[in-house]
This record gives structure tokens, C-alpha cells and sequence, in this order.
């Protein structure tokens, strides 16, 4: 039977289908770093000992000692001897560590005679963290203000302050900044509004541009825990500030001067250059300093600024933090989906508004259920399950942590629910993508139960439908079936 | 598992399949439904119009915020040291009580008073105000401006106006008046001299009223309440059990609030007063002085009185002085001294008989937790003739049993009248009967004729009504004109509420009088802890394919006999076999019950099965240590006592019945011995098949135990179970002849199996009758109209997405 190519196939592209939709990328400084500086610029921020000082207190742990280690020690050092400072059974974070600083551009590979290839430090990164270590230079610590306030405010105050102030900036994300005229309600900056829609938090409208809509992103900003908003936001303002004609470095390096101070006492703005003014002022907008009048030139870091590079900032708490976090625990989430919220803060509500169905708003208490509707709803915005449920966990009510059985498991919200918020997710996700290649138009009814026994047999048919004479076969077994087939219809079916 | 869902699927589903999912949705299962249909005039009958007020209404026109929800913050005000106070109190009438707060215990016990609960879970209650509940806690001797004076104290806010004017409504005109059998002679009574006046210018009331002299005139009888009316139940617990119990909830509480020492101090004084008030004045009522006015009325117009009396909106509450009655003989029987009541168990019965009379009305208790007791308890403190109704032959054996062990009570005294069992009844003190045998409308036998005779010339003492929530109104008001007795207790464990037929029970036994948390009482040991769990099974293929495209009636058969779901069934049954584990498995439907159970080989009881083989298997599976595993049909919901079970799997249910979800729990739910250590002695198990229908309803069954403060875990996939190898149903080529099996199947093998009151339930008509009704009566839809009291808000999203375009 003089039959041609019978078979005709077309390779299945099914993979702009499964492209997940773009979501909220939360670096950490190191990543920061890696990422957006060039080896030129990361040399020009190590010219800062501030910004030296955090770098290497974000190192991993055995970095740490390399960089100690040879901190002192003028010329290269072999990479066999680095090496061998580590067990065996370390190697491979040893290996991390020796790539961070490599990344990092802390340290290079030179040659030292005898062909053996040595770790060097930066001259600029050995230079400045010396002069953290030991002192001397330019004094880099902010300097304190010479004559005591008379006023001084206590920690507490800034507290507040600063979560009023950051606050802000999240009601205007929510959009309730100024229609419920609550207390924290001032308007934000034109910079801060630009900063958001640099990030991609919110976006303008496109029929309208003065309406701006909160994006994607921002939802999921949103149930990130503070110090993690601080810092995204922060790394955003970083990358506009060259446009505003400040500079990166110094403002960097200011920010962590900033965390390195201590919490409650003032420090004087005097000597700043009027970049560095600018730069305070949006910083005192944010909440991360308080500044009593904008000419003043004694200004307190608050606990934003401190935490922004701190890891550990949640855990590290004294005992007013520890009170704080008490207070701030105020969802209660039972086993029957009802969601219990102590607040009538109108930001809170709203952020537990995206994925639970409210039922009653008393004066200090919102019943809330969530629902699979619900749920869904708020997967379909781009939030994920593991956001929804880290939410509930740091928001949780001091009681949900006395429970017996949170005492017992690590998480403190109800086992089911948790599984079952996972699951409204997942069975989102159940389509399995399996390429593979069409095989149709075949002339005889035989040929196609031929071809198909024989994809079968190999078990690489996907599926088949006798009626229409087709099939699908796995990709990677195409070209089996393939030479099945023409050596099938050369012997003349 | 979880909250309302709406499981929309658009595959294989015609029009006419989605509309009848909808219904179903809108509907699920209360009651066992009454065949005939009901008029309306009987429906209403004997239930005041008050009763039909509903505070859920009342917030209707209160404005949503922006997110859908009811914004009830200009209705009320926070009171300046809410911390201290435990309630909110929304217009709607419902109630939200923080369970870790340090007046827990007075809040909790006041709200059970006024309240129904509608989810108790581990941190913050929900409870419900209804005219029905309000009516309960006035007889039992609440007063209204005591209600509302409490309720103000608790309350974390001023209270919305519409619920106190609610609770006025509900409460100023019932529980005013009581009817009281004393000294033979029928007597209405209240401490309420004007309320008296007012029903005695009705004419049809007057008529009622018996004047015996002349001397005594138009005016009242005076009278007290006579003070020795403490009530003894049995053996008490020795104080020093009773004091840890009654120590622990408040250390518990001390410990949920650490650091708030200082704070504990705090609970405000205004709430501590007033709860020993209403404390002392409740034991006041025992003692006490109570004055009280009455009028006599004539017997036989008892009932035109009763009935006139709910038309004016002052129903009578039913009080039997049994102690002054001495027309009826006293019977011998006394509690064992062995019987030590549990504290829930001497509340509820003291709450019955609170005032030294037998009160009527209904105890809400777990499965497991001891509800024989109570009624036997109950019967001893009467001491005159008892009756006690039940729902199947077994169970009659098993009240049987309990009154033997509990009670002084012996064979001459316990008299059983079913089909298979007559005793005589001369004589007997306690008469143990089914539903069926007295509502029985066919020819009887010669015997039944005359024991019924006998049964409807007796004043019985107390009738004891277990299961309650099984019989229809219809039937009940049967079972009450046939007999004549002064007080009535109702015994269940799911007195589920949104079907008004239930509701109207309040009216026909008695109040609620009492309901316990299940929580708590699984936290003290007295039912077992149970870890509930959700299996999924996927759907092969092959039986998915053929599930998409057949009709509907098939549909059930395949999703249970899915292949994943026998394997799965099979690896839980081997493994808690090897743990030494006692397990039921339940199907409804019998084709795969046979099917299962021959297959595994294990012995089954469905409906034919004679009561001697049922009680065979049963005392095989409680002695023989060979036999482990039994497979029951649904004739073994309720009342099937079987203390050593400790595994429960549900391959196949009825629909999406929450009240069988609850009974079935209750088989594995009385408290085991040995097992403290671990954090779950019991399990139950509910396999469904993913994607079909069941998963749909197993969410829905399981609403009520959510709301109890259970919780499902869901299992996706059973450890080990792939590399087990002696599982049934391993090949295609098995599960391929499986199917051909499931396909040859009749119409018939495809549904439930019957059983007595049930819909579509013909006795003696073997199984020819075809169900006609819709889809719907299979979700139970037959029965009750489904409230979803949620508001109609699928268009209300939160207003972050409608801004956003993303």
C-alpha cells in the first residue's frame, strides 16, 4: 500500500500555560548585592565602613572566620591553605561561604609566585573593616548631639511613632488613608507614591491615571511582617535615589549607620550634606527616624531602622519588643474556619479582608470565616497559601500559643486549617503538562491499532481515540514510534 | 470539614443535573420524614406565636462595611474596661464569648441558660438567642430583668436595644404559668397573682376552672413552695473527686491568662455579685418560700386548657409534684449504690428537678457520655411507673440492660413489648417499647392488642423518650395521645435546630434543659478523644469515566465501590488490626456492604439480618478476639452499643446528614480504658472518593462536629499503602471485572438500604418500591428547608479586587 507520511505531528506547546504570574521578589541584602552591583560599585560601597560592618555581619558564619582569619595578614593566602581550615565534613558549606565572598567581591583569586592560585582581600573592604574593628580614620558612628535634649523621648514614643508613620504609607497602599479619617491618616509624599509604583506595589490606572490600584505584588507586600516591608521598601527608594541625584553609597551607608545606633537616644544631623538632609527627611516620613521640626538637627533612629538589616530582628527582642509582639497577636483562628480579629484598625481589617469572608465588625472585634470562595479569591489575587497562613501565624492571638497542641507543634494556628488552606491552593494546581506529539490522519483503521499497540506497549502513549484515528505519544518516545512506523509501512502494513 | 462551600462543577452536568445540585445544596437532612403529608393546621398547632419571632432578622436593615460584613460599631459602644468582660452581644442575637476570659465559667453557664450554642471550639463560643431558648431558661426559673441585667454586665458593649427588646418579648409572658399535678387534682399555678387574673378572664378558661366550695370564692389558693425538695440523685460523688473538678477550670483559666495576676483582680465586681445573686437565688427556689397562687381545673379539661393557654401566649409549663402524688403507686426501684453520677450528669437532672418537681423536657448529651444513666436516674427519683420509648429491637434489650445494672430493678419489674419480645405487663413497673410498636396503626396480634390496652389505661409517672430527635413531630403527638403520662424527658445527642419541626418539640416535651460541651467533656476524660480524618481516594479512570457519563442513581455505586477507596478501606482495617484495634465499618448502601465485607471476609448486619444473628455478631465482637472488624448498615446508627469499638470508617453515608455524621461518631465516642498516654484513642474515618459528589457532602455532614470544636484532618495519601502488596484489587484486569460488576448492578442495589420510618419505606414491600423523590431527598432535603444563614454576598468582593486589574 503506497501509503505516505500517514503521519502528521505537531509539537505541543503548552508551557505559556503553566507560566506562574509574576510575584513579589524579596531579596535580602546579600542577594541585593550579588544582584543589582557591579564589582565596580560594590568597591565604591566598601569605601563606607557602615556598609563593611553589616556585609560582614551577614556573612555566613564561616566566612566570618575566613575574613578574620586573614584580615591581618598582608599578602595572599593559598586556597589550599583556606581550604584546609575545614573539616571534611564541612566542605560543602565551606564552598558557600567561599563563593558568597567571592560574589561579594570581599576577596579575589591572584596568582602568588610558584603558580599557586591565593585569596586576597579588597584592599577597600580590608581597609574599612579594620577601621570599624579597631578604630582610627574618620569616625564613621553617627556623632551624638553635644548638649542633652530637654525634652528627651522614651522608647515607647518612637515605637508608636514609627508604626504610625509606617502605617501610613500602607493605608495609602489600601486605599484607606483618606477616607476614614482615623488618626493615621496624613497623605503621603509624591516620592513615596513614586517609590511604590517603582516597585511595582501599585500601578496607575491605565484609562485613568490619576486613580493608582494597588498591584499583585502589593497584596503580597502587604502580608509580609514589617521589618520585611521596611527593608523591600527600602531596597526600592535605593534604587531611585540616583534618579533624585542622590547618592547610593552614602545613602546606603547612612542607612546603616542608622541600624547600628542605639534605640532611644538622639543624634545630631550636624556636618550632614544637604543630599544626606533630603535624604533624613524621607527617612523621617517613613518612620524610620523622629525628628521633631524638619530644621532641627537632633533627630532619633527608631526600631525600623535598627531592624532593617538585623536577620533577627523579630527574635531579638528586649522585653518592651516582647510586650509589643503580645500586642500585636490579635487573630484568633479556630477549627471551624472562624477567624477572630481584635482590631478595629481599618489596615487590618482590610489586609484580613483579602482572604476571609467578614461577617460582623463589632467596636473591637471582626468575626470573620474563611471560605473556600474566599480563599480562592484571594489565590486567584496572587496570594499564596504560605503567605495567608504565615499571616495568621505572626498575627496570632497570645491564647492560640497556649494551646496544647501548639505548645506541641511549631505552628500555632489548627493543623486542619492550615492543610486545608494548602489544599484550596493545590487543587488549583492539578493539572499535570505531559509533552508530547500528535500522530493523526491515518488512511487505515488498521495502521492506527498497529501504531497504537505498538506506543502502548512501549508505554509511551499518552492517549488515543479510535473514532477520530488519534493519538498522543510522549515526546521522548516520538522517535520510537517514529522508526516503528516507517519500518512498518516500508514492509507495506 | 469546612465551611459552606459551593461546589460547582460544570463537567458532564446538563442543565437539569445543575438545578437539581442547587436544590440539593439548599437542603440537607434533620429528620426522618413523616410519609404522610402534613397539614398545615397541625403543623402550627400547640406552638405559640412568639415562638415564631426570630431575632436573625432583626439587623436587616444594618448597612454592611465595605467588605460585605454586618457593621455593627454604631449600634454599640465599648465599655471602658471591656478586657474584663467576656460577651459580645450583635443584633442578630448572636452571642460571642471568649472562652479564656477569667469569668468564663459564670458567662458559660449563664449563656447555656438563655442560649444555644452554634460552635464551641477551643477559644472564642458562639451562641444564639432564639425565642426557644429564652423560653427554656424562664422555666427553669429565669426572671427577664435578671436576663437582661446579666447579659448588660457581661457584655464587652452596650446592648443593641433590638435584643433586649427581644428578650422581653420572648420571656415577659412565658414560663409565668405552670400546670401542676398535685394531690391528684390538676392545679394552674404561678407566683404571679396577675398573670392569673388576666387567663381567668378568658371565658374558655373559666369554663375550665373547678370550684370544690363554696367558701372559697372567687379568690386564689395561697400557697409555698415547699422547702424539702433538695433532690438526691443516687450515690454522690466523694468531695474529693468533686473538688479538683471543680478547681479546674478556674486554674486552667489562671493559666490561659499568665502575667495577669494583677489583672485576675479585675474581674469586675458588678459580675461576681450578681452571679452569686442569680446563684443563691436558684437555691433560694429549692428551699424556699416561694409564694405562689393557683386555681384548680377539671381533669378532662386539661387539654382544652393547655391548648387555649399557647393561643394567649402563656404556654404551661408542665411540673409534676410527684412526691404529693398518691394515686399513683410508688414502684420499687433505687438506684445501685455502685451508680456514681458524673457532675454533667447530676447538673442536667438537677436542672430537671430543681424544685423538687419533675420538670419536661430535653438533655442534650454526647453519645457515649452516658445518657442511660441519666434516664435511669431519672426513673428512680420519680419512682413511679416508667415508660421508655425507643428507636429498634436492640436498643430495648440494651435500656433493658442498663436498667438492670444501674437500678434495683429485675426482670419481674423491666416488662419489653416489641414484635420478637412480649412480656407480660401486669405488674411490671418499667415497660420498655419501640416508636414503631405504638404508633402501629395495622392489626396487631391478639397479646400486642391487650398489652396496648393496658398501656392506654395507665398513668404513667414519667416517660422516658430516647433518641428524641428521631421521631417527626407527627409521630410524636401520635405517641402523645395514646399515652397519658405527667412528665416527659427526651434524651439525644444531636438536637440539630434548623428544622422548625424539631424546634417545635420545645413545645410538645419540655424545654432544653440541658446540653453539654462536647469539648470539655472529651478534656476531662469522660468520651473518648477522637482524631477524625477525611481519606481521599482517587477515582480510577476508568471508574471516573464511566462516573462523568452515567445517570444519577449509579453514580453513588461507583464512587463507593471505587477501587482506591476498597484498598484504602482495606489497609485501615489491617493496620488497626494489627494494633489489637476493635473496628465498624459503615456503608449505607448494601450492595458494597456485602460486597466489602465478603470480600474480606468479615461478618456484616444490615437490615434483614434476624435480632438473633445481630446479636451473635455483636457479642462475637465484643468477647471473641478473633473477630475485630464487623460491617454494619445504617440499622446500626443509633443505639447500637458498643462499648469496645474504637475505629470507625464510613465508606458510603446518607447524603450529607450531619446528624448521622454525629451518631456514627457517638459509636466509637464512650470513654476508654487504658489509653490516657496517647493523644487519640479513638479514630474515625470517612473515605471519599475525590472529585465526586461525596466530597461535597462529606463536607457538609461533618458541619456539626466542626462546630462542636472537632476537627478533620485530611489525609491524601495513606502511608505504605502503595508498597503493601496483600491488598485487594491490585491489577487493571481485577478493577476492570470490578467495574463490570458495579455496571451489572440493578437500580435497586444502587440506593440505601431502608429502614423503618424512613422515606420510601414500605414494611413487608420488598424492596419494589421505587423512590420517586428528587435528587434532593438523597441529601435529605425531604425533611427540612435548609436556612443558610449566610447573607447573599457572592457579589461582594473585597474592594481591594475590585480595584484591582491584574
Amino acid at each position: 500500500m503506497a501509503d505516505t507520511k500517514s503521519g502528521r505531528y505537531s509539537s505541543n506547546a503548552i508551557s505559556p500555560l503553566v507560566q506562574s504570574p509574576e510575584n513579589l521578589e524579596c531579596k535580602n541584602f546579600q542577594d541585593y548585592l550579588r544582584t543589582r552591583q557591579t564589582p565596580e560599585s560594590l568597591e565604591k560601597l566598601y569605601n563606607h565602613p557602615p556598609i563593611c560592618l553589616a556585609v560582614f555581619r551577614e556573612l555566613p558564619e564561616i566566612a566570618r572566620q575566613f575574613v578574620i582569619r586573614i584580615l591581618f595578614v598582608d599578602q595572599p593566602v593559598p586556597q589550599a591553605v583556606v581550604s584546609s581550615w575545614g573539616a571534611q565534613r564541612i566542605a560543602k558549606e565551606q564552598e558557600e561561604a567561599t563563593n558568597c565572598l567571592t560574589a561579594l567581591n570581599v576577596w579575589r583569586v591572584t596568582a602568588i609566585p610558584g603558580g599557586l592560585s591565593a585569596w586576597e582581600l579588597s584592599p577597600t573592604f580590608k581597609k574599612s573593616v579594620r577601621q570599624v574593628l579597631l578604630g582610627g580614620g574618620k569616625p564613621w558612628a553617627m556623632s551624638s548631639t553635644t548638649e542633652k535634649d530637654s525634652k528627651p523621648r522614651d522608647i515607647a514614643f518612637l515605637d508608636s511613632y514609627a508604626m504610625s508613620r509606617w502605617r501610613c504609607v500602607l493605608h495609602y497602599m489600601v486605599g484607606t488613608g483618606g477616607r476614614n479619617g482615623g488618626p493615621d491618616t496624613d497623605a503621603i509624599s509624591p516620592d513615596a507614591v513614586r517609590i511604590l509604583l517603582h516597585a511595582n506595589l501599585m500601578k496607575r490606572d491605565e484609562r485613568d491615571h490619576h486613580t493608582i490600584t494597588i498591584t499583585r505584588q502589593g497584596f503580597q507586600f502587604l502580608l509580609l511582617d514589617t521589618r520585611a516591608q521596611v527593608w523591600h521598601f527600602m531596597l526600592q527608594y535605593l534604587e531611585t535615589c540616583e534618579e533624585r541625584g542622590i547618592s547610593l553609597p552614602e545613602c546606603l551607608s547612612m542607612l546603616f549607620q542608622l541600624s547600628f545606633s542605639t534605640l532611644g537616644r538622639d543624634y545630631s544631623s550636624v556636618g550632614m550634606n544637604s543630599q544626606m538632609l533630603t535624604f533624613l527627611q524621607h527617612l523621617r516620613e517613613f518612620g524610620l527616624v523622629f525628628q521633631r521640626r524638619r530644621k532641627e538637627n537632633r533627630f532619633y533612629p527608631t526600631r525600623l531602622a535598627l531592624n532593617v538589616t538585623n536577620k533577627n530582628g523579630a527574635e531579638a527582642s528586649t522585653t518592651a519588643d516582647e510586650e509589643r509582639m503580645q500586642e500585636r497577636g490579635y487573630i484568633v483562628v479556630e477549627t471551624n474556619y472562624r477567624v477572630y480579629a481584635y482590631t478595629d484598625s481599618p489596615l487590618q481589617v482590610a489586609v484580613l479582608g483579602l482572604f476571609t469572608e467578614l461577617l460582623y465588625r463589632f467596636p473591637n472585634l471582626v468575626v470573620g470565616v474563611l471560605t473556600r470562595d474566599s480563599v480562592r479569591q484571594a489565590l486567584r489575587g496572587g496570594i499564596t497559601a504560605e503567605q495567608i497562613v504565615s499571616y495568621l501565624e505572626q498575627y496570632a492571638h497570645p491564647n492560640m500559643k497556649l494551646v496544647e497542641s501548639a505548645i506541641q507543634s511549631k505552628s500555632c494556628l489548627p493543623p486542619t486549617v492550615v492543610d486545608q488552606i494548602k489544599l484550596w491552593e493545590l487543587e488549583r494546581n492539578r493539572f499535570t503538562y505531559t509533552e508530547g506529539v500528535v500522530y493523526n490522519h491515518f488512511l487505515s483503521q488498521n495502521d492506527f491499532v498497529t501504531l497504537r499497540d505498538y506506543a502502548q506497549s512501549i508505554h509511551m502513549l499518552v492517549w488515543q481515540n479510535e473514532r477520530t484515528r488519534t493519538m498522543v505519544v510522549q515526546k521522548n518516545g516520538h522517535d520510537d514510534v517514529k522508526r516503528y512506523w516507517k519500518k512498518y509501512s516500508k514492509s507495506g502494513g | 470539614m469546612g465551611p459552606p462551600k459551593k461546589y460547582k462543577k460544570e463537567r458532564g452536568a446538563g442543565d437539569k443535573f445543575a438545578k437539581k445540585r442547587r436544590a440539593e445544596d439548599e437542603a440537607f437532612t434533620q429528620l426522618v420524614e413523616d410519609n404522610d403529608s402534613m397539614d398545615n393546621a397541625s403543623e402550627s398547632d400547640g406552638v405559640p406565636g412568639a415562638a415564631s419571632k426570630n431575632a436573625e432578622t432583626n439587623d436587616e436593615n444594618i448597612n454592611t462595611d465595605e467588605y460585605g460584613a454586618k457593621d455593627y460599631r454604631a449600634q454599640m459602644q465599648l465599655r471602658a474596661d471591656h478586657t474584663n468582660r467576656p460577651l459580645w452581644v450583635a443584633p442578630n442575637g448572636h452571642v460571642f464569648l471568649e472562652s479564656f476570659s477569667p469569668v468564663y465559667k459564670h458567662a458559660h453557664d449563664f449563656l447555656i441558660a438563655i442560649s444555644e450554642p452554634v460552635c464551641r471550639p477551643e477559644h472564642i463560643h458562639e451562641y444564639k438567642l432564639t425565642a426557644y431558648s429564652l423560653y427554656a431558661a424562664v422555666s427553669v426559673g429565669l426572671q427577664t430583668h435578671d436576663i437582661v441585667e446579666y447579659l448588660k454586665r457581661l457584655s464587652k458593649t452596650s446592648i443593641p436595644e433590638g435584643i433586649l427588646e427581644f428578650i422581653r418579648l420572648c420571656t415577659l409572658s412565658y414560663g409565668k404559668v405552670k400546670l401542676v399535678l398535685k394531690h391528684n387534682k390538676y392545679f394552674i399555678e404561678s407566683p404571679h397573682p396577675e398573670v392569673l387574673q388576666k387567663l381567668l378572664k378568658d371565658p374558655v378558661i373559666q369554663k375550665c376552672r373547678l370550684i370544690r366550695s363554696e367558701a372559697e370564692g372567687e379568690a386564689f389558693i395561697q400557697g409555698t413552695l415547699d422547702g424539702k425538695a433538695i433532690t438526691q440523685f443516687g450515690t454522690k460523688l466523694p468531695t474529693a473527686t468533686d473538688k479538683p473538678a471543680e478547681e479546674t477550670p478556674t486554674t486552667s483559666t489562671a493559666a490561659a491568662a499568665p502575667g495577669t495576676d494583677g489583672a485576675a483582680a479585675a474581674v469586675p465586681d458588678d459580675i461576681t455579685d450578681f452571679y452569686e445573686k442569680i446563684d443563691k437565688e436558684e437555691e433560694d427556689e429549692d428551699e424556699a418560700n416561694l409564694k405562689t397562687v393557683s386555681f384548680e381545673v377539671a381533669q378532662e379539661k386539661i387539654e382544652l386548657i393547655q391548648k387555649r393557654c399557647i393561643e394567649i401566649e402563656h404556654p404551661l409549663l408542665a411540673e409534676y409534684d410527684f412526691r404529693n402524688d398518691t394515686v399513683n403507686q410508688d414502684i420499687n426501684i433505687d438506684l445501685k449504690p455502685a451508680a456514681v453520677l458524673r457532675p454533667y450528669q447530676e447538673k442536667s437532672l438537677r436542672k430537671m428537678f430543681g424544685n423538687g418537681r419533675a420538670r419536661s423536657g430535653v438533655i442534650v448529651l454526647p453519645c457515649g457520655a452516658g445518657k442511660s444513666l441519666v434516664g435511669v436516674t431519672a426513673c428512680c427519683t420519680v419512682r413511679k411507673r416508667a415508660l421508655v420509648l425507643c428507636n429498634s429491637g436492640v436498643s430495648v434489650e440494651q435500656w433493658k440492660q442498663q436498667f438492670k445494672m444501674w437500678s434495683t430493678a429485675d426482670d419481674s419489674m423491666i416488662c419489653r413489648f416489641t414484635s420478637e419480645a412480649k412480656d407480660k405487663p401486669m405488674g411490671c413497673g418499667i415497660l420498655v417499647t419501640t416508636y414503631s410498636m405504638i404508633t402501629h396503626t395495622q392489626k396487631r396480634s391478639w397479646e400486642a392488642e391487650q398489652t396496648m390496652r393496658w398501656l392506654q389505661e395507665q398513668e404513667w409517672g414519667i416517660m422516658v423518650l430516647d433518641e428524641v430527635h428521631t421521631i417527626p413531630a407527627k409521630m410524636f403527638r401520635r405517641v402523645l395521645t395514646i399515652v397519658q403520662s405527667h412528665c416527659k424527658l427526651g434524651l439525644t445527642a444531636t438536637l440539630l435546630r434548623e428544622d422548625d419541626k424539631i424546634a417545635d418539640l420545645n413545645f410538645l416535651i419540655g424545654p432544653k434543659l440541658y446540653e453539654a460541651n462536647w469539648l470539655e467533656l472529651q478534656k476531662k476524660g469522660y468520651i473518648a478523644r477522637v482524631q477524625c480524618a477525611e481519606v481521599w481516594c482517587p477515582m480510577s479512570p476508568e471508574f471516573y469515566r464511566e462516573y462523568l457519563t452515567t445517570k444519577t442513581s449509579k453514580k453513588m455505586l461507583l464512587y463507593v465501590m471505587n477501587p482506591s477507596k476498597f484498598r484504602s478501606c482495606q489497609f485501615l482495617i489491617k493496620y488497626h488490626e494489627q494494633r489489637g484495634d476493635k473496628t465498624i465499618v459503615f456503608s449505607d448502601n448494601v450492595f458494597a456492604l456485602k460486597h466489602y465485607a465478603i470480600k474480606m471476609n468479615k461478618p456484616f448486619i444490615y437490615g434483614p439480618t434476624s435480632q438473633n444473628e445481630r446479636i451473635q455478631i455483636l457479642q462475637n465482637f465484643k468477647f471473641n478476639a478473633k473477630v475485630n472488624t464487623i460491617f454494619v448498615s445504617k440499622v446500626a446508627d443509633t443505639s447500637f452499643d458498643l462499648p469496645e469499638a474504637n475505629v470507625l470508617i464510613q465508606i458510603s453515608s446518607h447524603g450529607g446528614s450531619r446528624r448521622q455524621e454525629a451518631q456514627r461518631l457517638g459509636r466509637i465516642l464512650r470513654a476508654k480504658k487504658g489509653a490516657i498516654a496517647e493523644e487519640y484513642n479513638a479514630f474515625f474515618y470517612t473515605l471519599v472518593s475525590q472529585d465526586t459528589m461525596e466530597m461535597s457532602y462529606s463536607r457538609k455532614r461533618q458541619r456539626f462536629l466542626v462546630n462542636q470544636g472537632y476537627s478533620y484532618k485530611v489525609i491524601t495519601h495513606l502511608k505504605g499503602m502503595d508498597t503493601s502488596t496483600e491488598l485487594m484489587y491490585n491489577t487493571q484486569e481485577e478493577q476492570g471485572q470490578l467495574l463490570q460488576l458495579v455496571l451489572s448492578a440493578s437500580d435497586l442495589d444502587c440506593e440505601d438500604e431502608r429502614v423503618p420510618g424512613e422515606p420510601g419505606y414500605r414494611p413487608g414491600g420488598s424492596g419494589t418500591t421505587k423512590r420517586t423523590g428528587a435528587l434532593s431527598s438523597m441529601s435529605g432535603g425531604d425533611d427540612a428547608i435548609y436556612y443558610e444563614h449566610r447573607r447573599k454576598n457572592t457579589g461582594s468582593v473585597h474592594p481591594l479586587f475590585k480595584k484591582f486589574r491584574g
